[in-house]
């Protein structure tokens, strides 16, 4: 088997959280045997030899992240580009996201589920997974460690199964988590997330609060809460 | 106020609006921004919206004055080609930029983990497209793009359908 990995994030490979995840994956597939080549269309000038890969292959992976449930409008646009193929093909996704739970992530998956038939092609299924919005800015060897289930899934990927497999599916952890978790997450978002990303926001060089009302316009902040 | 953003390649923006006129029911205001000629870029992803200058998006194009609009806005209404069933990836690049509208903080609501919103002031948003749009997913979706906005939607409307639509409108 040869995949064609193609990264569908508008973010240049060295800040992608999806390119660190393909890595993973990848090497996943090395220990299979399988090769695979990678692409990522954040720069518009690889497209056409993108599109080439897209067109002279059959097994095609995108990895992405989710934007506002579901595709980025980046890929949307060069998915436009693709032409027409034969169910010889088959085009798997990988969806990742920065909220945690499945439940996030299925509008996105199902749009994905119907994108190969527009497209002309076989669907491989969907790996799912969120959880992912730090992974770029920690060090090499927590990045490592954040990213090697995947590498699992890539050697489950290179069995030939898609993303059809229990293992694939259980991969996502749970759609909603409990209400205990649910009650400690909330409290640790209420005082430690704050202070946690407001640190990290200040070696970024922010100075304002995060929740700063940049246009605080009266008439924004007199309506009535919903 | 009700916003049409119109992003198709026969500007059906207009007769909606015209219609929203016929219609005598429009109190509230209405603008209708068509994108042809403006430069919009597609969102990169770099958080800085979040984390380096909350609230402003690092890309500067003609988006601002549209989130600007978007943000004080009762009603948004996406009026969109369609492609693979969905919107346009033109429609798709102005609402993957409204994240300046919502903050890095997260809470949960309705079992799900959610970003808290900057204002208090949410749109609710709608959708009229034209062309083959799956309406069954793009309901969905709507529905999803507005949970994110901590706001309702309003529907979605293929352009045969547009006075149901306007009905719809404040």
């Amino acid at each position: 088997m040869h995949v064609v990995i193609i990264n569908g994030s508008p973010r240049v490979p060295k800040y992608s959280n999806t390119e660190k995840i393909i890595s993973s994956f990848a090497k996943g597939l090395s220990e299979k045997n399988v090769t695979f080549e990678t692409y990522a269309i954040s720069n518009r000038k690889t497209w056409d030899i993108i599109r080439d890969a897209y067109i002279k292959n059959e097994e095609i992976l995108i990895a992405l992240p989710l934007y506002v449930e579901c595709v980025p409008g980046l890929l949307l646009e060069f998915l436009e580009t693709l032409p027409q193929k034969d169910e010889h093909t088959r085009l798997s996704f990988l969806l990742q996201s920065g909220f945690a739970e499945g439940c996030q992530l299925r509008c996105g998956e199902a749009f994905l589920e119907k994108l190969p038939k527009y497209l002309g092609v076989r669907y491989g299924g969907c790996l799912v997974k969120g959880g992912n919005f730090g992974i770029r800015i920690l060090d090499e060897e927590k990045q490592a460690q954040a990213t090697k289930p995947y590498q699992a899934m890539g050697r489950l990927f290179a069995e030939g199964d898609g993303f059809f497999r229990e293992e694939a599916k259980k991969f996502t952890g749970p759609e909603y988590y409990p209400l205990p978790i649910r009650l400690i997450t909330g409290l640790i978002f209420k005082i430690l997330a704050k202070k946690m990303f407001q640190k990290a926001a200040a070696s970024w060089g922010c100075q304002v609060p995060l929740d700063e009302k940049v246009w605080e316009i009266k008439e924004f902040n007199d309506f009535p809460k919903k | 106020m009700v916003l049409i953003i119109d992003t198709t390649t026969k500007h059906i923006g207009k007769r909606i609006a015209e219609e929203l006129l016929r219609s005598g029911k429009n109190a509230a205001g209405f603008e209708v921004i068509d994108t042809t000629g403006m430069h919009i870029s597609h969102c990169v992803g770099c958080n800085y919206c979040w984390l380096k200058t909350p609230g402003v998006c690092a890309i500067q194009d003609d988006y601002e004055p549209i989130l600007r609009k978007m943000s004080s806005a009762d009603q948004v209404w996406l009026v969109s080609d369609t492609h693979f069933g969905f919107v346009s990836w033109q429609t798709k690049n102005i609402v993957d930029r409204i994240m300046p509208l919502v903050t890095m903080y997260l809470k949960f609501k309705d079992r799900q983990m959610r970003h808290v919103m900057r204002y208090h002031h949410q749109p609710d948003i709608g959708i009229i497209y034209t062309g083959e749009g799956d309406q069954a997913y793009l309901e969905r979706w709507c529905q999803r793009t507005a949970l994110n906005l901590g706001s309702r939607s309003l529907g979605v409307f293929s352009e045969s359908s547009k006075k149901e639509a306007v009905s719809c409108m404040l």
